[in-house]
Parts: C-alpha cells; sequence; structure tokens
C-alpha cells in the first residue's frame, strides 16, 4: 500500500495498521487453499482459475472468490501466494461527510465505482509506549509528509524511508529495525523512489540524491545537481521502465484574490478563506540526463501515466491499464500549507491533459469531504491474506 | 540464412498431421496450424505423430473450433513473418493493421459461443498448450465477471453455490465493502 500523508497522518496510520486486520483470512480460510481439483463437468481446475483471476481488479477478485468453494480456494490460494493481476489500478482513498467515523471510501478508477470500507475498531491497535497528546495543529508537525517502501513487505527484506515534517529530511529503517535512522542532514526532500537496491531523492530545487541504504555508513551521492530557483513547485521522481528517471515539476495557481500575499509566510491558519483555492496549473515533465547532468523536458508522456500526490509516485502505461488516459497526469493534494491552513476548501485533485494542459474532474458530485485529503492506493490483493506472510 | 530458413517453413507447412478427437474424428492440418499447440509441437519433435495424434480431451465439435482459431492465427503468424522484413514499407505497416483488425474481429466471433463451449474451449487450450488460445478464452471469462455479484456470476455460468453459510459469512465479515 502506498500510501501516508502529512495533514492526514492519524488517520491513514490508522488505515495502514487497521489492513491486516481488515483484509485477514482467518486460520479456517487457509485451510481450504491445500485442496484437490475438483472438477465436476465444466468445472474449471485451479490453474485455470488461478489465470483467470489473474486478470482481474481486486473487487472483482473478492467477487469472485464467493462464487462457490472451488473459486473460493483458487482465491484463497492467490492470496497467498500473491500471484495476482500485477496491474492494479489505483484506487481513491478518502473519507466523507455521509459515512460513519469508521468508514473510508475507496473510489475505483478501474470501475468508476465508490465502495465503503469499514475499518475495524481501533481498540487493541494502539501504538506501544505512553501516549502523548498534541493538538492537531501540534501533531501534524510530528507526521510524516510521505512514506516509501523498497519492496512488497510480503519479502520480508525491505525498507520504509519517511519524509518528515515540517522541514522534509529523510529517515529509514530496516525491516527488523527498533529504530529509525537520519539520513544525512538535507531537507526540503519532496519525493523519492527506490531503483536498483538505491534510494533516489529529489528535493525541493530539483535535486536528486542517492543512497545506499544496506552501506555501513549512508551518505548521499549527487545524481543531479541544484536545477532550479524558484521554489514554488512541487517535485516528483519516477522512473520509467526503461530505466530513466523522470523529474515533474508540478505548480499550482496562486490563491485567487490573494495574489499580493502568496509568498507571505504570515498568512494566519485562522484565514479559513472559502474563497481560496488551489489548482494545479500547469505540470512540466522532464528527463534527468545522468551524463550531461541536467534536464530535458519532454512534451508528452506518450502512452503513459502519472500519478502523484501523497503516494509514492506512479508512472503506468495506459495500454497496460486500458480505463486509465494516456499522457495525463491524476493527482491528488499534497500541498502543505493549502492543506493546512484551508482545511476546509476543495481539494486540488483532478487529472491534467498534458495535450492541452487543462485539468478535469475525477468524478463528480465529489464524494470526498476536504479534510483529510484524499489519496491514490493500489489495493494489494496478498495483503488480504497478510497473516500468512509472517 | 533467411532463404533457407523460409524454405524450411514452407517445406514445414506442407506436411500434414492427423489430430484424432475423443469421439475418433479425423482432422488434416498443416503442422504450422498443428504447431501452434506445443503439446504437439513437441509430439512433432519426438517424432510421435505417425498415424495421427490422438487427443482423447478433446471432443469433435471442439477441435473442430480449436483449429479454425490455429489456421487463422497460423496465417496471421506467417503474414507477420512475411511483412517485418519490409518492417518500414507504409504499404506493408498498412496491410499489417487491416491484418490485425482482421484477427481481432475474427476472435470477437470466435468468441460468440455460449458457457460449456467456452470453458471447454479453455479446456482444450490449456490442454493442448495454446497460449494465445488461452488467454483469449480466459480473458472471456474475466471481463464476463467484471462489476458482477457472485450471484450474477453462478446465474451466468451455471454454478451451484457450494459454500457453507458459515463460510459466506465469514467472507461477508472480511470483505463486505466489495459486496456492496
Amino acid at each position: 500500500m502506498e500510501t501516508c500523508s502529512r495533514a492526514s497522518s492519524s488517520l491513514c496510520r490508522l488505515f495502514l495498521r487497521a489492513l491486516p486486520k481488515l483484509f485477514a483470512s482467518s486460520p479456517g480460510l487457509l485451510k481450504t487453499c491445500q485442496m484437490d481439483e475438483p472438477v465436476h463437468g465444466t468445472d474449471l481446475p485451479q490453474d485455470i482459475l488461478t489465470h483467470i483471476f489473474a486478470l482481474l481488479e481486486t473487487p472483482d477478485l473478492v467477487r469472485a472468490g464467493a462464487v462457490c468453494s472451488s473459486w473460493r480456494a483458487a482465491y484463497t490460494s492467490m492470496c497467498i501466494t500473491g500471484h495476482c493481476r500485477l496491474n492494479q489500478t489505483p484506487c481513491l482513498l478518502y473519507t466523507s461527510e455521509s459515512g460513519s467515523a469508521s468508514a473510508m471510501g475507496l473510489y475505483s478508477l478501474a470501475e468508476k465505482k465508490a465502495y465503503t470500507l469499514t475499518l475495524p475498531d481501533p481498540s487493541g491497535m494502539v501504538a506501544d509506549g505512553s501516549p502523548s497528546t498534541f493538538a492537531p495543529s501540534e501533531l501534524r508537525n510530528y507526521l510524516f509528509y510521505k512514506a516509501f517502501l523498497s519492496s512488497d513487505p510480503c519479502s520480508g527484506d525491505y525498507f520504509v524511508v519517511l519524509i518528515h515534517n515540517p522541514h522534509s529530511q529523510l529517515s529509514f529503517a530496516r525491516a527488523g529495525d527498533d529504530k529509525w535512522t537520519w539520513l544525512p542532514p538535507h531537507t526540503y526532500y519532496e519525493d523519492c523512489l527506490f531503483n536498483d537496491g538505491l534510494l533516489y531523492a529529489s528535493t525541493l530545487s530539483g535535486e536528486i540524491h542517492a543512497f545506499d541504504l544496506g552501506a555501513p555508513v549512508v551518505e548521499a551521492s549527487i545524481v543531479l545537481g541544484r536545477v532550479k530557483d524558484y521554489l514554488l513547485e512541487r517535485i516528483y521522481i519516477v522512473q520509467a521502465p526503461s530505466g530513466e528517471l523522470l523529474q515533474i515539476w508540478r505548480s499550482l495557481v496562486p490563491p485567487q484574490g490573494d495574489e499580493e500575499d502568496e509568498n507571505d509566510s504570515d498568512i494566519e491558519p485562522e484565514l479559513n478563506d472559502d474563497s481560496q483555492l488551489c489548482n494545479t496549473f500547469t505540470i512540466n515533465v522532464h528527463k534527468v540526463d545522468l551524463t550531461s547532468k541536467d534536464l530535458v523536458e519532454i512534451s508528452s508522456l506518450g502512452q503513459n501515466v502519472l500519478f502523484l500526490g501523497h503516494n509514492q509516485s506512479l508512472f503506468l502505461s495506459a495500454e497496460e491499464y486500458p480505463q486509465l488516459k494516456a499522457n495525463h497526469v491524476y493527482f491528488t493534494d499534497d500541498d502543505f500549507m493549502y492543506i493546512t491552513w484551508h482545511k476546509n476548501n476543495r481539494r486540488d485533485i483532478g487529472v491534467f491533459d498534458l495535450g492541452n494542459n487543462s485539468s478535469e474532474e475525477i468524478v463528480s458530485p465529489q464524494l470526498w469531504s476536504n479534510w483529510p485529503t484524499p489519496l491514490w492506493l493500489i489495493p494489494n490483493p496478498r495483503r488480504m491474506s497478510s497473516a500468512c506472510c509472517k | 540464412m533467411a532463404s533457407a530458413g523460409s524454405g524450411d517453413e514452407k517445406a514445414a507447412a506442407a506436411a500434414m498431421i492427423t489430430l484424432i478427437s475423443s469421439d475418433n474424428e479425423k482432422f488434416e492440418v498443416t503442422e504450422a496450424t498443428a504447431t501452434l499447440s506445443q503439446t504437439i509441437r513437441h509430439m512433432i519433435e519426438d517424432g510421435c505423430t505417425d498415424g495421427g495424434v490422438p487427443l482423447p480431451n478433446v471432443t469433435s465439435k471442439i477441435l473442430a473450433r480449436v483449429i479454425e482459431y490455429c489456421k487463422k492465427h497460423a496465417t496471421a503468424a506467417a503474414g507477420e513473418e512475411g511483412s517485418s522484413s519490409s518492417f518500414s514499407d507504409a504499404a506493408f505497416l498498412e496491410v499489417d493493421r487491416a491484418f490485425l483488425e482482421e484477427l481481432e474481429e475474427f476472435d470477437d466471433a470466435f468468441l460468440e459461443v455460449d458457457r460449456a463451449t467456452l470453458f471447454d474451449l479453455i479446456l482444450a487450450a490449456n490442454y493442448l498448450d495454446i497460449k494465445g488460445l488461452l488467454n483469449l478464452t480466459c480473458q472471456k471469462v474475466a471481463d464476463s465477471v467484471k462489476g458482477k455479484t457472485p450471484e450474477q456470476i453462478r446465474e451466468m455460468y451455471n454454478i451451484v453455490n457450494d459454500l457453507t453459510p458459515e463460510e459466506e459469512a465469514e467472507i461477508r465479515r472480511e470483505t463486505q465493502w466489495a459486496f456492496e
């Protein structure tokens, strides 16, 4: 699950902790995967059912798993082995005004359908250690802007990297570590990705640093130096299947009717003016030229699609995800200032067409509350039986 | 190399193989058509096709359909090889595109079958190891269950629900969200 958000961190962390419970298979179910292969008449054998189920998005997979015992067995064994569809289309995870406090919404882009997830009772899921009490305005300063996984936790050995609030420093932990380790003292990291055992992290000024987290002493090596002085854009990095690194700059329209104050850091948080809206105005995609250590702007993503926000940035091919629009960027709001100071205002969420530089709605009418901000999430059928990963 | 290769292929294409269905019907097909099946390809390589290839798991009705698919796709494969040497030629690309469209139309029409035939085609494609046909038919089933409830899927494929009430309750409890 590639999630985590700054403003919605507490909720998000609750959800992440809840997921194993939410999707856990009971021991009784696990037994059914040690099945014979019942073939009655035209019933399909398990290996063929597995082949078919591997073509399904998670909600369809779950429903197919409830058809009969043979289909159930195929579903359960797939959840355990993880041989599920690799190309799960991202969904939007959100809270809504109408839902209960323990409900979250999941909007499937593939099905254009909204689901309601019921979170388990949070009792019994309290973090270890003595609890501290913070006002939400303080709490967000201790939480994280983004979180990154080096690989599926089912693999056993993995790293988690956090971008911390409020100064956007990096820390990491390896599976089994009992503490977080700070990375060399840099600030204003915006986005990270893992490639070939290295962590690549991009800063607000477009610098890209690489870290070998497995090394005895972790040092930053400069992949790309400072490329910009104008620091108002959000920066993302993704890797294309060809191996190329892409750096994306996303800029917002300054708050409307308040242009004079756009750089004024003294705006009071209480200024929760409904008329102030932030909208994604331009998105520029650049190739990182590792030889010349420079950026080359590209005008089109071709058949590809980007997902930006609090999630681990995603670069997908519309050919593999036919429900997605090629050369478009699916974005959610991750602007700390805007989310913090204008939490009840309309969130900057939509689909940006790189062909004509315009945005459209993902779904109308809006399904989500404006706060906490929604985020992109890839449903992972394997996590539904996370109990077996232990 | 290229001319020798195509010469061999022509010789191979001319060789005929006899396939024998479970109900003892004989089908004569070219080797190019038959070798879309990896199972039959291996039998040919092992030299065990004299006197025909018995296919005890495939009825004549289904085998006829499978051969229909293989003939079309063997022609497509041969067409692709022929045009690949003139890759840059716009006229050939145009022919390629037209051919691919035709092939897609063929596949769509080919899949217009009842449930029992579709499942039998899947089983035959699996047994004969014809990757293209297996993917095509499995995709058809996958597409057909998209957005459907378990009840609708059972009805569509005439499947008896043999889950116990306890199992059903457990499924609902764990993954209720997907059923609303």
